[in-house]
This record gives C-alpha cells, structure tokens and sequence, in this order.
C-alpha cells in the first residue's frame, strides 16, 4: 500500500475525534480547525515513522497536543493554563479502594440502572464541569476508547497517574450524574437501604 | 466472604472493565464477582455507568465538512510536493 493510501486507511478515519480534541485544548473552534490541519499535515509528514496498526489515534492527538502546548509557549496571550495538579498525583499504581468497598456512591439505585435514563446532553455537561485533571482521562477513556498507556503517552503523565484520575474523575462524574438524576426523578427511593 | 479478595476484585475493577488486566487476573476478577453477593451490585453499576459514556460516545460531533474538505485539498498538495 503506497503512503497516501496508507495514511487515508489509517490515520484519516480519527478526523473527528482530533478535531473533538483540538476543540477541547483550544476551546475554539477555529483555532480547533487550524490545529486539526496543522497535526494531520505533520502527522503525513511523519508517517514513515508511525509504525502500521499501533493505534494511530493516539499517535495523533500526541502530535495534535504538542503543537497546540508549542504555540501557546509562544504565544502572548494569557490562555489557561493546564494546572499542575500539587499534591493530588497518586504515588502508587493502584488506584485506592478505601470507601468503595461497600459504599455505593447511589444508595437508592445500587446498581446503577439511572445511569440508562441519562441523555448524552447531561453526560457530556457533567464531564465538562470535571475538573481539568480529571476531565481530560476520562474524555480520552470513557469516550475515546484510549488504552492506559496511550492516555499516558498523550497527556505525558505515568500510567499510575492515570489510573488514579479514571478513578477519581469517575467518581465525581457518577456523583454528579446521580444528583441530576434525582433532580430528573429518575431514581425511586427504596424502602430499605442496604 | 474473605475481605482481602474483595479488596483486590473491587480495586481492580477498572482495570477489568478497561480490559486491562492479563485474561488470567481479569478470570480471578469476573470469578469474584460472579460468586460474591456484595461486591456484585459494584460491578452493575460501574458497567451500566460505562455503557451510558460509551452510548453517549457514539453520539459526539464530528468534524464540520468544510474541515473535511480543507484537509483533504491541503494533503493533495503536500502529496504533490516533490520530495526534499
């Protein structure tokens, strides 16, 4: 297969999900476009590099965030920056399960069937009030489909990190997806707690 | 039901669900679950919660046309180049 139908085959078909990336980095939608090309043109450039079939999503929105973090180095702007996360890294690999054990973040809907309800609207509006650090691993997770190690190729922190964010961030997602749930009416109080 | 093994099914049940753990830990994992009456409900949740990221996954926006179109016009050039 020659390089362009290659990089038609492989890298082309993650367009949308780059560009729904650059629009998370940049936070416009112009600026999102620019960046998509800019990647899409280095990654053709590049492409006797990427090695067939490893994952060339993620390979992409690694290219895609460091041109973006190279611009906004250079830039004069005062854009957000991406804050550093002082002393709330997890040391160990294991993400903790004290207070998971048995404690249901939804006591009246244990397993989770308000979760069905729920229309992507609110999801996506939960996610978006996640806290960066947080919002950033279960974006490339939950609805990227990224293994660890990709997640932590992209966002240059250590597979560890990672899992530690997925478990929290979650945590805060499911927490405010039950809440709106309740509001919404969806989950019927039980009798009994167990 | 012995709590160390509750412990690690419930610790590890991210990484089961992410399809992260070699098949012999991620066969230790469904088995706990399959057998333990407690740690069961953990596991309907995290999964239903998945399901309703993963529904919602397929409904994200896809990259606007006139996108598309510049992107493929500006790699028809670049592959018009001659090579340095």
């Amino acid at each position: 297969m020659d390089r362009n139908s290659s990089f038609e085959a492989e890298a082309l078909p993650h367009l949308d999900a780059v560009y729904r990336f650059a629009l998370r980095l940049t936070g416009s939608q112009p600026d999102a476009e620019d960046l998509v090309q800019e990647t899409f043109l280095r990654a053709y450039r590049a492409w006797e590099q990427y090695t067939p079939g490893t994952r060339a999503k993620s390979w992409l929105f690694t290219i895609c965030r460091n041109i973006f973090l190279r611009q906004r180095e250079r830039s004069v702007r005062h854009d957000e920056i991406v804050q550093q996360a002082a002393g709330r890294t997890a040391t160990a690999g294991a993400p903790p399960a004290e207070g998971l054990l048995f404690a249901a973040t939804a006591p009246d809907d244990p397993e989770g069937s308000f979760f069905r309800e729920l229309v992507d609207e609110s999801i996506f509006a939960a996610i978006d009030e996640l806290p960066q650090e947080f919002r950033d691993v279960v974006v490339l997770s939950d609805l990227e489909g990224l293994a660890y190690a990709e997640i932590a190729e992209v966002l240059d922190i250590p597979v560890g990190t990672v899992k530690s964010r997925l478990f929290r961030g979650r945590r805060q997602l499911q927490e405010k997806l039950y809440a709106y749930a309740v509001d919404q009416g969806y989950i019927k109080p039980r009798a009994n707690h167990g | 039901m012995d709590r160390t093994t509750c412990r690690e099914a419930v610790a590890r049940l991210y990484e089961y669900l992410d399809g992260e753990l070699t098949p012999e830990a991620a066969e230790a994992v469904r088995r706990h679950f399959e057998i333990c009456k407690r740690c069961y409900p953990q596991l309907c949740y995290c999964q239903a919660f998945q399901e309703a990221l993963r529904r919602a996954a397929q409904g994200q926006p896809c990259a606007p046309d006139h996108l598309r179109a510049r992107l493929a016009e500006l790699l028809r050039s670049e592959a018009a180049r001659p090579d340095s």
